[in-house]
């Protein structure tokens, strides 16, 4: 197509900036303790000073601000005694932001907009009572046209798309077991993680429906927290603290249609990222050490490493086996535990385990030459990045 | 009144879409047993759900047209969780499919005359309705009749 984009400028930010700070809040000792009176804010703060505090920079140094999730940047910036911060935005709360985020973060510091950018993500949903499903007020297409049918939840439409996937190409539940099975485990070695019981086989299949052929094992938890990554380039990175981890190729790709799901499983938008992150950066998918895919629901997972070829499509099924998706295998996945397991931080926390893994902190579960690691969603609107550890 | 003496269509708690200026001739074909879509007038494209412009030409010349009713089970879920009021116990888990019109656009709704074992992804379907009150009338899809 004549008005095809040159993608190859996506080569500009490749190591320009990094992330060199991390911050969450505890994950599994809060989700044991409701507090109707815990605030999004809250928790963002909480995981900003960790997240300040494990880059060694001063509050003041900070002057861009990204919040998500959180309703309102002002009452965020205020609370962290940022009164004239210099680059600021305001995301929603949907995981697919969290990659965005971090892309808004490189962008603003590779270009001048700002030094050093706090991403800020906080969430209250389980003590606010969020269930993610059952809306039926308002004139949205949900109110109007789903809900009159017991429609209702992003769990469902996965399930919608898992279930044509079992058709076309006669893919049964197991892998996805065999996903959940792997994201416990991995969650059994990180002490913050919320579920760290080791689950089986048994136990998949055992789990009551949510959205069938989707069941509660499937579905990622409902917990709270606050997540922060801080940003800054890779030049002022490598006087701070830690190793910095660069921001090496980051990709966003797209396909928005009124009912969410998509008839190729998000091949198209996946593969357009993998091109990007692999054609314009200097790794290849061999060269991950590790890949943290977002897992609202297991089925993402799936169409994740069928759409970015880490398999050919309707592969996935065969390819998610226990051994190459460990901890120790040849693409293990969601080392920390994942959103059925760990947390459920939009993504926000795969980001932070990333990091983490690159800079060989995670004990246990760390996996060997953490080099390069990749973080991708699949979603109507797709993120994808790979991350460095700075040599 | 009591809740004994209300007349069935008054208790009915699931969720009701709301009327709007631009939805109300969907409904109103559903009432005449109708499903109609919008259509532009300049470039023909077919759309669902109802939008103020062709998302293709942005013109806003665009009218209701009956479509066949026709069209394909893309896929379809159990719902087992409880997250409306309104479906009594023993209508769970209740079935959600979602619709490939045959004239391109998307469309969520349940399944009618046929049994849950007898459902599958590409099941060609057609349109029915069940009315729910005098303003509401749902289309529903039933297998396609031979």
């Amino acid at each position: 197509m004549s008005n095809q984009p040159d993608r190859s400028a996506l080569r500009n930010l490749q190591d320009k900036t990094a992330i060199v700070g991390v911050g969450t809040t505890e994950f599994g000792a809060i989700y044991r303790d409701l507090d109707p009176e815990r605030s999004a804010y809250e928790l963002g703060l909480i995981a900003f000073r960790e997240a300040l505090r494990d880059a060694g920079l001063k509050r003041t140094e900070v002057d861009g601000v990204i919040v998500s999730r959180l309703p309102h940047y002002g009452r965020m910036c205020e609370m962290i005694g940022l009164r004239h911060p210099r680059f600021v935005n305001v995301l929603p709360g949907e995981g697919r932001q969290s990659g965005i985020a971090l892309q808004y973060a490189a962008l603003a510091v590779a270009n001048g907009m700002a030094d050093v950018v706090a991403c800020i993500y906080g969430n209250n949903g389980r003590s606010a009572g969020a269930r993610y499903g059952g809306e039926s007020r308002g004139i949205s297409t949900q109110a109007m046209f789903e809900a009159p049918y017991g429609m209702t939840s992003p769990g469902a439409v996965t399930s919608m798309m898992f279930r044509r996937h079992q058709y076309r190409y006669g893919t049964t539940t197991e892998p996805l077991g065999h996903l959940a099975i792997s994201n416990r485990s991995n969650a059994a070695l990180n002490p913050n993680a919320v579920m760290q019981r080791p689950i089986t086989m048994d136990d998949y299949h055992g789990a009551r429906f949510i959205a069938e052929p989707l069941c509660l094992l499937d579905y990622c938890l409902i917990n709270d927290g606050g997540v922060c990554f801080i940003v800054t380039s890779a030049e002022r990175a490598r006087d701070l603290k830690h190793t910095p981890v660069l921001i090496h190729a980051t990709s966003q790709a797209s396909d928005i249609t009124p009912v969410y799901v998509a008839d190729d499983f998000w091949h198209e938008p996946m593969s357009q990222i993998a091109d990007d992150l692999f054609t314009y950066s200097d790794v290849q998918r061999d060269d991950l050490a590790f890949a943290q895919l977002y897992d609202n629901f297991t089925p993402t997972m799936l169409f994740t490493l069928e759409g970015m070829g880490f398999c050919e499509p309707g592969e996935g099924g065969d390819w998610i086996t226990p051994d190459r998706i460990g901890l120790h295998g040849e693409m293990p996945l969601n080392t920390g535990g994942g959103h059925t397991s760990e947390s459920y931080m939009q993504g926000w926390a795969l980001h932070v385990e990333a990091v983490r893994q690159l800079r060989q902190e995670c004990g246990e579960r760390q996996v060997d030459d953490a080099q390069y690691g990749l973080y991708a969603c699949a979603a109507p609107l797709a993120t994808g990045h790979v991350l460095k550890r700075d040599n | 009144m009591t809740a004994e003496s209300q007349p069935a269509e008054l208790s009915y708690e699931k969720p009701l879409p709301p009327v709007l200026e631009l939805t109300k001739p969907f409904w109103e074909g559903c009432r005449e047993g109708v499903l109609q879509i919008q259509f532009c007038n300049i470039c023909d494209l077919p759309w669902f759900p109802p939008a103020e412009a062709c998302p293709r030409c942005l013109q806003d010349e665009w009218e209701w047209r009956p479509i066949s009713g026709h069209g394909t089970v893309w896929s379809w879920i159990r719902m087992w969780q409880k997250y409306f009021p309104g479906w009594s116990p023993d209508e769970y888990p209740y079935t959600v499919a979602l619709i490939k019109l045959e004239e391109g656009p998307y469309m969520y709704s349940t399944l009618v005359d046929i049994d849950d074992q007898d459902v599958s992804c590409d099941l060609p379907v057609e349109v029915d309705f069940r009315q729910v009150n005098d303003e509401i009338t749902l289309p529903v899809f039933r297998p396609m009749s031979a």
